[in-house]
C-alpha cells in the first residue's frame, strides 16, 4: 500500500532505491549508492548512514525482500530485489514525484 | 506499522541488528576500498569511509526504530519533551494540573468512600465464600426476608449442619467497661464459639475465642482489637490475661485479635467481642431464652462443593423444624402460623454487614455521579485551554510536520502531553482524596455515632483513580491533538501564525466545548439547589415541637427487674418498673435545673416507629384497607416539655395510667384522616390483641403534628396512648429533659438523681437537638457536598467562557482594530463580543434546561417537599450561572472595546 506522502526525504529515497532495483535487478546497498550517484550524474548523494534503516524498513513494508549471497569479489552482501508490492509504491510515488515537479514548475514558471 | 510487526521485531531483533551489522561493514569495506584505489591511505581511507556513513552506532539505533524497546524509548523521550513544553508554559501546567488534581481527587474521595461503604470486602479469608443466612416469613416482600435471629433458632441452626462447614452468630453491643460511676461505653459484639474460626483469623497476641468459650452457662471471657488493647493495656500482649468489667461483670481477655481486622460491619468497629454464653450475666438468666430478641446476624461457609441453590434447598429443607421448635408462645395464632411456615436461606455476603451502607449507598452513587459531572466539566476546560494552546503552537506544529513527522506521531506527542497533565493532576488528586475522604466521613460521621471506616487506598481505588486520569487525558486530549495538527503546513508557515481575520470555523470545538460546559454546570447547579432548597426546607420546617434546650435521657430499668428477659425494648415492663419509670419523672421533675419533664417511649427523629392496625368504629376505609397509624406512650407533662400545641381536648394527667379508664391523645393528622372536619374528641379506636381486638381507647385530646421517627417524613396519623396502659415502653425508656438554658449542663443533676433512685440504672444522654441533626446527616451531606460541586461547576464553565472569549479576543485583534479605524465605537465593539459569548451561554443554558429536566427526577427520593422540576428553583439556577456566565465574558469584551486601532494595527 502506497504510504502517506508526508515523509518527504525518505520517500524520496525509498523511490530512487525501488527505480534503480526495478531497472537493475538484485542489489546491494553500495552498489545502490553507486548507481544513484552516478545514473544523477553526481547531483544526488545518498546519505549512507541513512540507507540501510530504510533498506530495513522497506523490507518490512514488503516493497523488497533482502537475501545474503556473494559478490563478484567473492564477498558476503545483501542483495534487495523489489517487489510485486514495490513496483505499486514506485509507480505511486513516481506518479506524485511528478506532480510535485509539475506544481513546483508551474509556480516557478508564473511567480 | 502494525504492533504484531514490532513485537516480531524484537524476537529476531538479534537476526536484524547483525544483519545490519554484516552489511554495514561490506558496505565501509568497499569504500574504503574504492577510495584506496582513488590514492588515499588505508588510515584516510577508512576514516574517510567512515565519515562518509555518519554515525554508526545512531544508525544502527535509527533502523531498530520498528522494534518496541524503541518505541518505548520513543515514548519516553515523548514524556520528557512533554514534560519540558509543560515547564515552558508554567500557566498552563499549573491551571491544568491544579483543576484535574481538584477533579480526580474529588472523584476519588468519593470513590474510596464508596469503596470502603459499598465495595471492600471484609478482610478476613476467603470473604467471597462467606454467606449470610436469612429468614422469610410468608408474605415477606422483600426477596431476602430478614436477616436477624433470636437466640433460640440461632442454637437450632447450629445444631443442623448439614451445610455448613462453620456458621457463626454475631450481634452488635455496646459494653459499660466502667466498674460503676459514670458510664464509659465500648463498641462490640456477642459471638458465637466459631467467629474468629469461621473468618479464619488468626490472633495477634494470646488466643481467640472458640467454641469451647462459648458454652452454656461459661464464665466472662472476651477477645478484644488490638486497637482496644493499646488504649487499655499498652500493647497486645500485656493484654492477655487482664481482666475487664463489662457492665460490672468481670471479664478475662483471652487474646487480641490480628490488628488489620475491622469487624464484621462496615461502619461499627467492635473492640471487645464476648461469646454470646456470656450474655445472661449482664442481661438477666433469661435472656438466651427470649423468642422475640431477634438481634443475632449469621454467617457461614458452606460445605466445600457445595453450590448456592444446594445450600439454599438444605436450609429450606431444615426450614420447618428449625422454626417448629422455637414458636413464641405469646404470639398470635395467625402469627404462629406463619412462623411454622418461614423458611432460611443463604446470600454470598463477602462485605459483612452494614447499617451505614444501606443508608448511604444512594447518596453515594448520586455523589459519584455529580462529581463526574464536575470533572467532565474540568476536562472541557483543558480541552479548551490545549485548544488554544494547539492553535498558539500551530506554527511549531506545522514545521515539525514540514520537515516529515507523522501527523499520527504529533498527535502521539501531543497526546502524551495530556497523559503528563493528567499524571500529575492524578497525582496532586490523590493527595488531595487522601484528605478529603476523611472530610468526608467527618459528615457521616456526628458526636455519639461513630462511624470506622478503612479509607486506606487498596488497588481498586488506585485503578480507578488511574482508570480516570486515562479517561479524562483522552477525554480533554485526542481532540484537541488532532485538531492541532489538521494544519496545512504551507498554509500554516504562510501566514506566519497570524491573519487578518481568522477563520472562525477552526475554533468551532472550543465554543462547543463552552455550551457543553455550561449545560453541565447548569444541570449540576440545578440538582444543587434543588437539595440545598429542600435541606433548607428540611431544617427550616416547624417540627411540631421546640427542640431547643431538652435533654434526651434514655435509661435501662432492666436491672430492676431480675425476672425479665433482659433488656425488652418493647413490650410492657412489669408493674414494678412502671412504678419506677413513674417516679422517676417526678425525681426529675424536683431536680435542680429542670423546669419540666416526662417520660416518651420514643422521642422524635431517632428513627424508631411503632404502628398497628385500628379498627375505629363509625369509620370505613375508602380503598378497603384497615385504618394504621403510629403509637407513642408518654407520660403527662410530654406534651408541655415539647412546647406541642393542644388543638382540642386534654392531654393526659399524672391520674391517667394502669386502672383507669383508656384514653388517647391523637394528632392533627389522625385526627383529619379519620374523622375529617367533625371532632375526634369522645370517639374510639381498638388494636388487635391476638386473636381478638383489645378494649375501646377513647380520644381524648389532639395535638399538633409532630415530626415521629425523621425529619423528612410526611405527616403520620399518631396516637399517643398514656405510661401504664397498653403496650409500648419495655424496660428502656427516654425522658425529655427541659432547663432553662443548655441542656448539658443538665446532665450531672440528671445523673445524680438517676443513681439516687436506683445505682442499677444505666443511662445515656443526647440532646434533641444532636438527635435531629445526627438524623440529618445523610441530607446534610447531600446538599452541602452537591452545593459544593454546584459551585466548582459554576466557577470550571465561567473559566471556560473567560478562557475561551479571551482567547477569541486576541485573535481577533486585527479585525477588532481595523473595526475601530474605520469607525465602530468601543461600544459597538462591546456589543459585539458580549452577544457572541451571550450566544454561547443561552445555548449552553437551554442544554442544561433539557438535561436537567431529563435527569433531575433520579433525586427525587433525596427531595424534601420539593418536585424536581420546582420551576422557581430551576428560573434560580438558569437566572444565577447567566449572570455569572456574562460577568465572565464582560471582561475580554471590555478589553476588546479598549483595543487602540493604531497599536492592533502595527503590530501587523
Amino acid at each position: 500500500m502506497p504510504r502517506p506522502k508526508n515523509d518527504v526525504l525518505q520517500g524520496t529515497l525509498a523511490m530512487l532505491v525501488l527505480r534503480t532495483l526495478a531497472d537493475r535487478g538484485a542489489q546491494h546497498g553500495y552498489a545502490m549508492t553507486q548507481h544513484i550517484q552516478s545514473s544523477s550524474a553526481e547531483l544526488l548523494r545518498v546519505e549512507e548512514g541513512s540507507l540501510y534503516p530504510a533498506l530495513h524498513r522497506m523490507e518490512q513494508e514488503g516493497w523488497i525482500r533482502g537475501k545474503w549471497g556473494t559478490t563478484d569479489k567473492n564477498r558476503q552482501a545483501r542483495f534487495y530485489t523489489i517487489t510485486a508490492a514495490g513496483r505499486k509504491q514506485l509507480a505511486a510515488e513516481q506518479e506524485s514525484w511528478a506532480r510535485l515537479i509539475e506544481g513546483v514548475g508551474r509556480v516557478l514558471r508564473f511567480a | 506499522m502494525a504492533w504484531y510487526h514490532r513485537l516480531f521485531n524484537t524476537i529476531r531483533s538479534d537476526r536484524h541488528a547483525r544483519d545490519l551489522e554484516r552489511e554495514v561493514s561490506f558496505h565501509l569495506r568497499e569504500r574504503t576500498e574504492e577510495l584506496r584505489d582513488a590514492g588515499m591511505t588505508d588510515a584516510d581511507a577508512a576514516a574517510e569511509a567512515r565519515r562518509r556513513f555518519g554515525n554508526r552506532t545512531v544508525q544502527q539505533e535509527r533502523s531498530h526504530d520498528a522494534g518496541v524497546v524503541t518505541w518505548l524509548e520513543s515514548a519516553l523521550a515523548d514524556v520528557r519533551y512533554a514534560v519540558r513544553s509543560l515547564v515552558a508554559s508554567p500557566g498552563f501546567a499549573l491551571v491544568a494540573i491544579l483543576s484535574l488534581g481538584l477533579g480526580i481527587g474529588a472523584n476519588t474521595a468519593i470513590f474510596s468512600l464508596t469503596n470502603a461503604v459499598l465495595l471492600k470486602s471484609l478482610p478476613v479469608r476467603d470473604p467471597a465464600h462467606l454467606v449470610n443466612v436469612y429468614r422469610k416469613f410468608p408474605g415477606d416482600k422483600s426477596p431476602q426476608g430478614n436477616n436477624s435471629f433470636t437466640n433460640p433458632l440461632w442454637e437450632q441452626i447450629r445444631a443442623d449442619s448439614s451445610v455448613f462447614s462453620h456458621v457463626f452468630a454475631y450481634g452488635d453491643a455496646s459494653f459499660n467497661l466502667a466498674p460503676g460511676g459514670e458510664v464509659r461505653m465500648v463498641d462490640g459484639a456477642w459471638v458465637s464459639g466459631d467467629f474468629f474460626q469461621t473468618l479464619g483469623l488468626r490472633a495477634e497476641s494470646g488466643r481467640l475465642l472458640d467454641n469451647a468459650d462459648d458454652v452454656r452457662g461459661c464464665t466472662g471471657a472476651a477477645t478484644v482489637s488490638d486497637g482496644f488493647a493499646v488504649r487499655e493495656f499498652g500493647s497486645a500482649a500485656q493484654a492477655v490475661g487482664k481482666v475487664i468489667a463489662l457492665s460490672g461483670h468481670p471479664f478475662t481477655v483471652t487474646g487480641v485479635v490480628d490488628a488489620s481486622f475491622s469487624g464484621i460491619e462496615v461502619g461499627h468497629h467492635a473492640d471487645v467481642y464476648a461469646p454470646i454464653c456470656a450474655e445472661p450475666m449482664l442481661e438477666g438468666p433469661k435472656v438466651l431464652e427470649a423468642h422475640s430478641r431477634w438481634y443475632l446476624f449469621l454467617f457461614g461457609r458452606p460445605k466445600p462443593g457445595l453450590s448456592p441453590a444446594q445450600v439454599d434447598a438444605g436450609l429450606a429443607t431444615a426450614a420447618p423444624g428449625i422454626f417448629a421448635a422455637t414458636v413464641p408462645e405469646h404470639w398470635n395464632q395467625k402469627n404462629q402460623a406463619g412462623y411454622r411456615n418461614a423458611s432460611l436461606g443463604a446470600v454470598a455476603a463477602p462485605t459483612g454487614l452494614s447499617d451505614v451502607r444501606d443508608q448511604y449507598r444512594s447518596a453515594l452513587y448520586f455523589l459519584l455521579a455529580a462529581v463526574g459531572v464536575v470533572l467532565l466539566i474540568a476536562c472541557a476546560n483543558i480541552a479548551n485551554l490545549l485548544l488554544a494552546r494547539g492553535a498558539a503552537r500551530q506554527r511549531e506544529l506545522s514545521i515539525r510536520m514540514a520537515i516529515g513527522a507523522g501527523r499520527r506521531r504529533v498527535v502521539r506527542q501531543l497526546f502524551t502531553e495530556s497523559l503528563v497533565v493528567a499524571v500529575a493532576g492524578a497525582a496532586a488528586g490523590v493527595l488531595f482524596a487522601h484528605w478529603a475522604a476523611r472530610l468526608l466521613v467527618g459528615f457521616i460521621l456526628t458526636d455519639g455515632n461513630p462511624v470506622a471506616l478503612d479509607l486506606t487506598p487498596d488497588l481498586r481505588v488506585l485503578g480507578f483513580t488511574a482508570g480516570v486520569a486515562i479517561l479524562t487525558a483522552l477525554l480533554f486530549g485526542l481532540i484537541p491533538a488532532w485538531r492541532a495538527t489538521r494544519v496545512d503546513p504551507q498554509a500554516a508557515m504562510k501566514a506566519g501564525g497570524r491573519g487578518v481575520v481568522e477563520g472562525d470555523a477552526r475554533y468551532r470545538a472550543g465554543r462547543a466545548l463552552v455550551v457543553g460546559q455550561v449545560a453541565l454546570s447548569l444541570g449540576l447547579v440545578a440538582v444543587a439547589a434543588l437539595l440545598l432548597g429542600s435541606f433548607r426546607k428540611l431544617i427550616s420546617q416547624d417540627p411540631g415541637f421546640d427542640s431547643r434546650g431538652v435533654l434526651v435521657a434514655t435509661m435501662d430499668f432492666s436491672k430492676l427487674d431480675p425476672s425479665s428477659e433482659g433488656s425488652l425494648e418493647f413490650g410492657s415492663a412489669p408493674a414494678d418498673v412502671q412504678a419506677a419509670q413513674r417516679r422517676m419523672v417526678d425525681a426529675l421533675r424536683a431536680t435542680p435545673g429542670v423546669q419540666s419533664a416526662a417520660a416518651a417511649f420514643i422521642t422524635p427523629a431517632s428513627g424508631i416507629g411503632w404502628n398497628d392496625v385500628l379498627t375505629i368504629p363509625g369509620y370505613t376505609s375508602p380503598n378497603g384497607r384497615p385504618p394504621m397509624a403510629f403509637f407513642n406512650q408518654v407520660s403527662d407533662g410530654y406534651f408541655a416539655t415539647m412546647h406541642s400545641t393542644v388543638l382540642a381536648g386534654r392531654v393526659f394527667t399524672e391520674h391517667d395510667g394502669p386502672g383507669s379508664p383508656l384514653v388517647a391523645v391523637v394528632n392533627e393528622a389522625f385526627a383529619r384522616q379519620f374523622f375529617g372536619t367533625r371532632s375526634p374528641l369522645g370517639r374510639t379506636y381498638q388494636t388487635s390483641l391476638g386473636d381478638h381486638l383489645s378494649a375501646p381507647v377513647q380520644i381524648v385530646g389532639v395535638v399538633s403534628t409532630a415530626k415521629y421517627a425523621s425529619m423528612s417524613e410526611a405527616p403520620r396519623p399518631t396516637i399517643y396512648v398514656p405510661l401504664g396502659q397498653g403496650d409500648g415502653a419495655g424496660t428502656q425508656i427516654s425522658f425529655v429533659i427541659r432547663g432553662g438554658g443548655d441542656p448539658h449542663a443538665l446532665v450531672p443533676a440528671v445523673k445524680r438523681t438517676a443513681a439516687a433512685t436506683s445505682p442499677s440504672i444505666t443511662l445515656s444522654f443526647v440532646t434533641l437537638d444532636d438527635q435531629i441533626s445526627r438524623s440529618l446527616a445523610r441530607p446534610r451531606l447531600v446538599a452541602m457536598l452537591s452545593g459544593f460541586f454546584g459551585v466548582l461547576a459554576i466557577l470550571l464553565a465561567v473559566i471556560g467562557l473567560y478562557g475561551t472569549m479571551s482567547y477569541l479576543v486576541t485573535r481577533r485583534r486585527n479585525e477588532i482594530g481595523i473595526r475601530m479605524a474605520l469607525g465602530a465605537a468601543g461600544s459597538r465593539v462591546l456589543g459585539m463580543i458580549v452577544s457572541e459569548a451571550g450566544r454561547l451561554v443561552v445555548l449552553g443554558l437551554l442544554g442544561g434546561l433539557l438535561l436537567a429536566a431529563a435527569t433531575t427526577r433520579y433525586i427525587k427520593s433525596f427531595l424534601f417537599h420539593t418536585t424536581p422540576t420546582d420551576p422557581r428553583t430551576l428560573a434560580i439556577a438558569v437566572l444565577l450561572l447567566g449572570v455569572v456566565a456574562m460577568g465572565a465574558a464582560l471582561l475580554p469584551a471590555w478589553r476588546a472595546a479598549r483595543v487602540d486601532p493604531m497599536d492592533a494595527l502595527r503590530e501587523e
